[in-house]
């Protein structure tokens, strides 16, 4: 759809992703004329593999090890998002696949479970519920992983759900909702004018009393244009997903110690992921796969889990995750009345719903369920 | 052939092999696969391979058809280390289709001259000292210039001075009632059944679509004992009185052309109708066998249906190129409306838009043989020269020469696809009830209300339909949605419009992936 020049709306939602969507959604349920503006690019919520996390991801302790207290502090939101998500699936009128069969987060070694417990400690102070599992306990649960497993750390509140599904389904409801939605729109700059602000994209003006910077790593140029930092990277990563063989995984599994996320989709194909990394490359503006991660990725899978080795490989792709400080962007920018940004922390696709919710009730005036000072944009 | 993955069983103990692409030998067990394979627990550690050799040869060629072979040979001739590879048996590729094993030519192509043509190019590749490694499948390549390829049990790397793609073409599928029934399979599945292995597909065949392959392919079904009930084509008419008008044909290859008018002399001669202005309406099943329902579109007989009743339908709807590693390693491209597929740009040396990778023949765009064989010379001796190796004064002249070829074969290439013109098909032959993605059973109507939807690119419509995410990785429906939203004028095709291929370009079992030394020795992210 082409738009014509100032096409007026309440409140623009610039960036179709999880975020994007359920702002949509959750705006036009408030009966504000709503605009969600996508630039149509490959990355985002499009290329995510639906995995639902709750327990600290291994990678987080080895990447940002100076960013750690302030993630545990955010800890407690994560609980609270799955749940959140189960709340999203049955207001849907459709199968979502959404699935809550718990996470477990194996370790090869004594060492690794060693640091998985000092991990459970930490995160039950925070509500979220994970206990260590010995080797013979686990195999109980889990008698596809390798025999020599030295234990796991378990969560039964992590789950998947099927993204390509949620958003589909997520953008009818925005739609019945009477969210508009303008795809291959790609918003260049946001502009003041009164007590409004344009938004300026390579299809038009778009005029909204207010904006909601929900773009991903997209969000930090359109954050400069009105005058304010908002530092997210794009970082690419790569996914892989295997034909289908009979249901046996109903874990989201990964390591201890080594990034990688395995889980199996309703219709038995074995989804492959967990922050191994790609290449972002600016012609296509998809990002590209590698060599060492389509082989270490799927080395590491076959070597937790060794029956799935004459499983063949369907297809790799890369995503874009924005990443900044680990936490969630939220709220309104202090200097700039109607102007709001919304970009989950780690692990976006859990966190997209309920950073939603919470700022569309921060909007409305209402006190959202979570004290959003942590998140402010106006922290950097 | 080779294309759809749904003939997968398990031989001597590795599921997942395709029974299309394997030969039978004494002693094989071979069982049926499960859709969903049940995995076992208790097979032991998956240990990761110590290292595995990344090889750099001066020139790897990818294809063992009449393009690549040639330019292996001359490449090695002109002292080059060459490597070719090939996924079938044997080297030979679609056209010179060499039998799995000599006992099993059927008598009446004893004396064939592709056979012939094609054994002459293998023993002058291995004489030139080619190192060709046949049953090998190129699963990825990446912007770094690295080839991964299986040989079914691990992979090797390779990181060439100089790479040639010539990965030919694969048949076009195109999508309408009936197509995904047992018995309805591609004119070139037809005569890989009956060349390679001296099977017939059937016992009374039709066989419709489009183009000159149809012909011979009918004419050698007829003459190795089947009954070809008719030609169905699509194009209006073809007669040898067609054929003369088209003297650009006779004048730019006369050999050929007589040929051509052999070959329809020949059908005529074996009582073999060749219909012209025909549709195909649908395959169904019938009390013993399969009933063919066609349609006359020619003007004066518009909406005259016919049906015929047989036990195998073979169907030649024309070629796509198999482009995807040259995609993959970001060769420029250009999308063709009138052939609804992207072509690879190439210079004068044949060389693509990433330096150091030639390509050539059928996977470049649909010329036929004779052109791949005189562009297997061009980019064997300009790799060669590139290389820094002497060109001896000879290899120059033939490179000359070959380009003389070249503009001939141009010239009747036009001339011939002017007897056979006929629209590129999409999705017109589809009813809303038609699986348009065998493999992941999204039908037309699916298709449809994902557009109503607002799905307008063919990204898009795959996300939320899933078609193109099944084992043929879209080779069979994508090509028909580009073509019927081409048509609707909704999208327009370009480079990056059309979904990017993925690797693995065929699927591959995770244990045939092999971590390199390279690899382990730089610390996980």
């Amino acid at each position: 759809m082409i738009a014509a020049p100032d096409m007026r709306f309440d409140d623009i939602v610039i960036g179709g992703g999880i975020t994007g969507l359920c702002l949509a959604w959750f705006l036009g349920a408030e009966g504000a004329a709503v605009a969600c503006l996508d630039g149509g690019s490959g990355g985002g919520s499009r290329a995510n593999a639906g995995s639902l996390h709750v327990q600290m991801q291994s990678r987080l302790e080895r990447q940002f090890p100076d960013r750690l207290s302030a993630f545990v502090s955010a800890l407690p939101i994560y609980p609270q998002a799955v749940d959140f998500w189960s709340g999203v699936a049955a207001a849907l009128d459709e199968d979502i696949e959404l699935q809550l069969g718990g996470g477990l987060m194996v370790a090869d070694d004594e060492a690794q479970l060693a640091a998985l417990a000092a991990k459970c400690v930490i995160e039950r102070r925070c509500g979220v519920e994970t206990s260590i599992l010995g080797r013979a306990e686990l195999l109980r649960l889990a008698p596809w992983l390798d025999p020599q497993v030295a234990g796991a750390c378990h969560c039964p509140q992590e789950g998947k759900v099927n993204p390509l599904l949620a958003n589909a389904a997520i953008r009818r409801k925005a739609q019945q909702n009477g969210a508009v939605f303008f795809d291959d729109c790609l918003a260049l700059r946001i502009e003041a004018e009164g007590h409004a602000y344009i938004v300026h994209t390579d299809c038009g003006r778009f005029r909204g009393a207010r904006v909601v910077i929900a773009a991903g790593a997209g969000s930090e140029h359109l954050a400069k244009s009105l005058g304010f930092r908002l530092p997210v990277r794009a970082e690419a990563l790569h996914m892989n997903i295997t034909d289908a063989a009979e249901p046996f995984m109903h874990h989201l599994v990964q390591h201890a110690d080594r990034p990688i996320t395995l889980k199996q989709l309703a219709n038995g194909q074995l989804l492959i992921g967990g922050g191994w990394p790609a290449h972002n490359v600016q012609q296509p503006a998809t990002p590209q796969v590698g060599l060492d991660s389509v082989l270490g990725n799927l080395d590491l899978a076959c070597r937790m889990v060794p029956a799935i080795r004459d499983l063949r490989l369907l297809r790799t792709w890369a995503g874009i995750n924005p990443t900044s400080d680990l936490l969630s962007i939220l709220g309104g920018v202090d200097s700039l009345p109607g102007v709001y940004a919304a970009i989950p922390g780690d692990a976006g696709y859990t966190l997209g719903p309920w950073c939603a919710r919470q700022l569309v009730d921060d909007m409305q005036g209402r006190r959202p369920d979570y004290p959003l000072e942590l998140f402010t944009p106006s922290r950097f | 052939m080779g294309v759809c993955q749904e003939c997968l069983v398990t031989i001597d103990g590795h599921p997942g092999r395709r029974a299309c692409a394997v030969s039978v030998s004494d002693g094989m067990q071979i069982q049926r696969q499960a859709v969903r394979s049940p995995l076992q627990w208790g097979a032991g550690a998956y240990v990761t391979p110590a290292r595995t050799v990344i090889e750099e040869p001066d020139v790897l060629i990818i294809g063992g058809g009449p393009g690549g072979m040639t330019a292996g040979a001359i490449a090695a001739e002109l002292g080059a280390e060459v490597v070719v590879l090939d996924d079938r048996a044997r080297p030979g590729g679609q056209y010179y289709k060499q039998p799995a094993a000599l006992a099993q030519r059927p008598p009446s192509l004893v004396r064939d001259r592709q056979y012939a043509d094609g054994k002459r190019l293998i023993e002058r590749l291995e004489r030139a000292g080619a190192h060709v490694t046949p049953g090998v499948e190129v699963w990825g390549a990446f912007a770094d210039g690295v080839i991964a390829a299986s040989n079914g049990r691990t992979t090797t790397l390779f990181r060439p001075k100089r790479l040639v793609v010539a990965t030919g073409a694969y048949e076009r599928a195109v999508p309408f009632p009936g197509w995904t029934l047992p018995g309805v399979i591609t004119t070139g599945a037809a005569q890989t059944l009956l060349r390679a292995h001296g099977v017939l597909p059937g016992r009374r065949i039709l066989v419709a679509g489009n183009g000159p392959l149809n012909l011979q392919v009918a004419l050698e079904l007829q003459r190795a004992g089947a009954e070809v009930v008719a030609i169905a084509q699509e194009a209006t008419s073809l007669s040898w009185r067609a054929i003369l008008p088209a003297s650009g044909m006779l004048s730019a290859a006369p050999r050929l052309a007589a040929r051509g008018i052999a070959l329809l002399a020949s059908l005529r001669a074996a009582g073999v109708p060749v219909l012209g202005a025909r549709n195909i309406v649908s395959v169904e099943r019938a009390d013993d066998g399969l009933r063919v329902s066609l349609r006359c579109v020619a003007v004066d007989r518009v909406d005259h249906e016919q049906t015929f009743d047989v036990d195998t339908v073979c169907l030649g709807f024309g070629f796509l190129p198999n482009s995807e590693i040259l995609r993959l390693l970001g060769c420029r491209h250009r999308y063709v409306h009138k052939q609804g597929a992207l072509h690879v740009e190439r210079n004068r040396e044949l060389e693509t838009s990433v330096a150091g990778v030639y390509a050539i023949g059928d996977c470049c765009g649909l010329r036929g043989a004779p052109t791949a064989l005189q562009e297997g010379i061009v980019a064997a001796v300009s790799a060669v020269a590139s290389l820094g190796l002497p060109v001896p004064r000879a290899a120059r002249r033939s490179l000359v020469q070959a380009r003389f070829h070249l503009r001939r074969h141009r010239a009747f290439q036009s001339a011939l696809w002017s007897l056979f013109r006929a629209p590129v098909r999409g999705c017109e032959f589809a009813t809303a009830t038609t699986p348009v993605c065998r493999c992941e059973c999204v039908t037309l109507a699916d298709v449809k209300r994902a557009i109503d939807d607002g799905c307008s690119t063919p990204a898009d419509i795959k996300r939320r339909t899933r078609l193109g995410m099944g084992a043929c990785q879209g080779r069979y429906c994508l090509p028909a949605l580009l073509v019927m939203l081409q048509r609707d004028g909704t999208w327009r095709g370009h480079e990056y419009s059309v979904p990017a291929p993925r690797v693995p370009v065929r699927p591959v079992r995770l244990c045939e992936l092999r971590p390199t030394t390279r690899m382990q020795s730089t610390t996980p992210p």
